[in-house]
């Protein structure tokens, strides 16, 4: 299952509060998409250090779709 | 924020408010300095009050402020390192306070001995500055133009800090080097080749993400930057070629360029779905139509000289381009950086999400928003003064107040960084 957070319309910290509440609830196996305009290096950060893997993909408008998931 | 999650450690929060509270501060002496002064200090760029008003703008606030911001953006915009944040600002900040005292003194009661003394002080600290956040900068594994744009940035601060240091030492030594021209060379790598390099960079960034625009497109972030400092390449060769319709011709373009970032911001402004208007956004609108307002005053002084032939042509437009452009967009700029730091330092705590309180209870949005409307009233006596110098002491009162207002906001939100900060640890122990 993929959960979506878009949050491009959001003001920071909210993608932010957002990602990590919905990582508290995800599954082995499901992932979670993030839509952003910019490249979050302080949530790669805590991803790194607590176990997640994830790819980071630039849309042709200038959206960031990160996809995360459990290692 | 959820406890099994650990946090990276990015600068302490001391590192980015030693220099956003001492900022301020140089502000309201250069409104103190109009003050006194009255009259005749606005006269031309030359006079020894207009040189020291520059760089108390200069070194003094826009300096420090940048340099606090810089060591903050590295790790958040570009996933980048700074080599021992704390030891650096804490031996780099308080040099840099004492070389642009001693500079403002030299340059204001033309004492030799102050200008020499500040030129070395200035290349070890922003050299040791540069080196750092070079080394940071060329480390990381990130991509994209907002990294681009501050390594060309922080080249551009490289090269104004030398010719500085060494018109300085020409002034002090009494050397014969073509000032005027070096002047204008350095002056133009400190505005273009690092203010509005490191602004456009650090717009990419923060535009979208907090005035939630659209991204600028990928070709505008592609050519921007490149061509900025393609130009300023250019406009340095006036010093060997002696051509007046190529020195035009690159004035021209380089003020096509500029009026290009603010067009794009403000039509990205224009256009965004969610119309955001807090003090930054504000900030940044003021900073662009000043930059409109620059180019078009730039064009009509170049293309009609005898407009120009008046000296205080060039103070008009030093006053819409530091007090309207960099001290309209870095006030913007801090008063979102600074809560937003409140929050992600609060965060780290610990504590559960619901008990940091939200960014905006951090400086009241009044505050902010009322400073903003005064620094433009500031700006705006600042200019009439330009052309009636009976307005001088009024302005600069005005600029002084706006000033100091500042420097309590931010301060103000120090203060309850720390008094939440004492909250959540006190909550933290009864549970």
């Amino acid at each position: 299952m993929t959960t979506v957070i878009d949050g491009r319309e959001m003001q920071p910290p909210e993608p932010m509060e957002r990602t990590l509440e919905a990582l508290d609830a995800l599954a082995e196996g499901d992932d979670l998409l993030l839509l952003l305009y910019c490249q979050p290096h302080p949530l790669f950060n805590i991803l790194k250090q607590n176990g997640y893997a994830w790819s980071d993909e630039l849309r042709a408008d200038g959206t960031r779709e990160i996809r995360i998931h459990k290692l | 924020m959820h406890p099994s999650l650990s946090f990276d450690q990015a600068p302490p929060i001391s590192v980015p408010y030693r220099f956003f509270l001492v900022a301020p501060w140089f502000g309201v002496m250069a409104g103190i300095l109009l003050a006194w002064s009255g009259g005749d200090a606005l006269v031309s760029r030359w006079t020894p009050e207009a040189l020291a008003l520059t760089h108390l703008i200069a070194v003094g606030f826009m300096l420090q402020a940048m340099c606090g911001a810089v060591f903050q953006f590295i790790p958040v915009a570009v996933g980048g390192n700074v080599w021992r944040p704390r030891l650096v600002a804490n031996i780099g900040q308080p040099l840099l306070l004492l070389a642009a005292l001693l500079l403002v003194a030299g340059l204001l009661f033309s004492r030799p001995g102050l200008l020499s003394a500040a030129a070395p002080l200035f290349l070890l600290t922003v050299g040791g500055f540069v080196a750092v956040v070079a080394l940071a900068l060329w480390q990381t594994p990130a991509t994209g133009m907002t990294l681009w744009a501050m390594r060309m940035a922080i080249a551009g601060l490289a090269v104004t800090v030398v010719l500085g240091a060494l018109l300085a030492e020409a002034l002090a030594l009494g050397l014969s080097i073509p000032i005027v021209e070096l002047a204008d060379i350095h002056l133009a790598w400190g505005l273009a080749g690092w203010a509005l390099m490191l602004l456009a960079g650090v717009s990419y960034y923060v535009v979208p993400m907090f005035q939630l625009t659209r991204p600028y497109p990928l070709w505008f972030t592609r050519w921007f930057g490149p061509l900025l400092l393609l130009l300023l390449l250019a406009w340095s060769s006036r010093l060997l070629l002696e051509d007046p319709r190529w020195s035009l011709a690159i004035a021209l373009s380089l003020l096509a360029l500029v009026s290009a970032y603010a067009g794009m911001t403000l039509w990205l402004q224009y256009t965004r779905r969610r119309k955001v208007h807090d003090a930054t956004s504000v900030g940044f609108r003021i900073a662009n139509l000043s930059i409109l307002a620059f180019v078009i005053s730039g064009a009509g002084f170049l293309l009609y000289p005898e407009l120009a032939a008046d000296p205080r042509a060039a103070v008009w437009l030093g006053v819409l381009a530091f007090a309207g452009v960099f001290v309209s967009a870095i006030t913007g700029m801090m008063y979102k950086i600074v809560p937003f730091l409140n929050w992600l330092h609060l965060q780290r705590l610990g504590a559960p999400l619901s008990a940091v309180p939200n960014m905006n209870k951090m400086i009241p949005g009044e505050a902010m928003t009322g400073q903003l409307r005064l620094h433009v009233l500031a700006v705006a006596l600042l200019l009439a003064a330009v052309w009636l110098p009976g307005l001088t002491r009024l302005a600069g009162a005005a600029l002084a107040v706006s000033f100091a207002w500042m420097g309590w906001n931010l301060a103000g939100a120090v203060r309850r960084y720390q008094s939440f900060k004492d909250q959540i640890r006190a909550a933290g122990l009864h549970h």
